[in-house]
């Protein structure tokens, strides 16, 4: 009943690029986000999302280390060796008081 | 991996170059979206935009400061070119077209549109999810036509239970769902769910789901799905990542068990006096709006100090079965400083709370609003 959307999904992922390209830089340069070692990582998240999305939000070493996990079981570029530096990174500056 | 290699270098190498180039990054807000300038912008994308309480001044929302929220984005949709399909548990699977749509009784109403997750960052701690406030709200006026005249000529079979709301947004990724919502068959028939082609007297504006989109009354905003693709009947509810995990909170009765949000809570809002107003002393308007999904509101109580004590306010203007209505409440205000609270209760037995626990995805945020004022 639910046919393939890959074909669509691709298109709309091509198109998706092409938008990130015009717009992620400007989201890019309008978020002030720390120019610590692994802040150019989170630039692969504006591949799919402004900066935005990301930085509002607070977790602790799981609750990154899930949400990390998830985007890139969605497609995000982050191989295991950069995602500990990114991990480092958002725990350094988007950690949530608590430490969930 | 599904995003190509050179792909991610032209976007990732064209952020930083620039974020290089610029220096120190600019202490400013995101840049405003075209047309939608009085928001703040959550997100620009995918696009993600909340009110300012205090612009939330009419009965009806102005395009111009009504929220969006968007889980992904849409391009742009040719109107002529648009086309809905009806599916799934049908006997006569249709292809409808705008003018299509436009052949059967139209009806305006007036519904008020609130995300899920409005509210969200008073949760404390921080819940997952695009950080609102109180402005992922507004009140619209929808034209369309009601989805059960939509449904009919396809022929639902006895066995589909629940009809699927899926839009021309796709995923950025092959790999990341797509947002897909369904509502029980008893809601999509009921004579308030439509599909609105109108939003306010004028075609419905992309960034709110034009040509056409779902508006599903009462139930929280996600089920109003933006610029539909395909209807679907089902015969269970739908089990996607935005039914099953997105949008929904643990179940009373079973905290381990989550349940997908259907109806809206209870809540009201103070759009007058704002937060930190300093006010003269003497008769103040003490106003602003009362909304409640399935429920129908019964009553507005205001407190001036904080909530010990409280008082009815008074219904006011226009409204329908599934609008927000306006409030007012005059207070005499005498020096100091005081916190002004709004507190509504529904047909349904609810009454907003002065707490809400914790959920993961902070959702249900309908804790009594508070303002603090000085008056001289």
């Amino acid at each position: 009943m639910w046919r393939s959307l890959r074909a669509p999904a691709i298109l709309a992922f091509t198109a998706g690029i092409a938008v990130g390209l015009r717009l992620a830089p400007a989201s890019a340069q309008n978020t002030p986000i720390p120019r610590t070692p692994g802040w150019e990582l989170v630039m692969r998240c504006v591949i799919c999302h402004s900066v935005e999305v990301a930085v509002q939000q607070r977790f602790g070493p799981k609750g990154w280390s899930d949400t990390l996990d998830r985007m890139i079981k969605y497609g995000a570029p982050i191989p295991p060796e950069d995602k500990e530096q990114l991990l480092v990174y958002l725990l350094r500056h988007y950690r949530d008081a608590d430490g969930r | 991996m599904t995003i190509t290699r050179r792909g991610f270098l032209i976007a990732s190498g064209a952020a930083v170059g620039l974020l290089r180039a610029s220096g120190a990054p600019a202490q400013q807000p995101p840049a405003p979206v075209p047309g939608k300038e009085k928001l703040i912008v959550r997100s620009p994308r995918p696009a993600n935009l909340e009110a300012r309480l205090g612009d939330l001044t009419a009965y009806h929302t102005p395009e111009d400061v009504f929220f969006v929220r968007n889980n992904y984005d849409a391009a742009p949709i040719d109107p002529a070119q648009w086309s809905v399909k009806i599916e799934g548990e049908v006997d006569n699977p249709l292809v409808l077209r705008l003018d299509d749509l436009k052949k059967l009784p139209m009806v305006v109403q007036d519904v008020t549109l609130e995300c899920a997750g409005n509210g969200r960052s008073f949760h404390k701690p921080r819940a997952s999810g695009i950080q609102w406030e109180h402005g992922a709200v507004g009140n619209g006026a929808w034209k369309g036509v009601r989805l059960a005249d939509v449904l009919s000529p396809a022929r639902p079979r006895s066995a589909g239970r629940h009809v699927a709301f899926d839009g021309y947004d796709k995923p950025p990724t092959p790999q990341a769902p797509d947002f897909i919502r369904s509502v029980p068959m008893w809601k999509a028939l009921e004579p308030h769910t439509i599909l609105a082609l109108e939003m306010n007297g004028k075609p419905l504006a992309h960034l709110h789901g034009g040509p056409a989109r779902a508006i599903v009354p009462g139930f929280v905003g996600s089920a109003s799905v933006k610029w539909l693709e395909r209807i679907v009947v089902l015969v269970d509810e739908f089990d996607g990542f935005y039914m099953k995990s997105n949008y929904t909170a643990p179940r009373a009765d079973n905290e381990k068990q989550v349940y997908s949000l259907q109806s809206l809570e209870v809540k009201s809002v103070i759009v007058g006096p704002s937060e930190g107003a300093r006010l003269a002393a003497g008769r103040t308007a003490v106003w602003g709006w009362a909304w409640s999904g399935e429920g129908e509101l019964t009553g507005i109580d205001v407190s001036t100090d904080g909530g010990q004590s409280w008082t009815e306010g008074t219904f006011t203007g226009s409204w329908s079965r599934y609008s927000w209505r306006k409030w007012e409440y005059e207070w005499d205000a005498r020096p100091g400083t005081h916190t002004v609270m709004a507190r509504a209760s529904d047909s349904l037995g609810r009454i907003q709370p002065t707490s809400r626990a914790f959920n993961r995805l902070g959702y249900r945020w309908n804790v009594i609003h508070a303002v603090k004022v000085d008056v001289a």
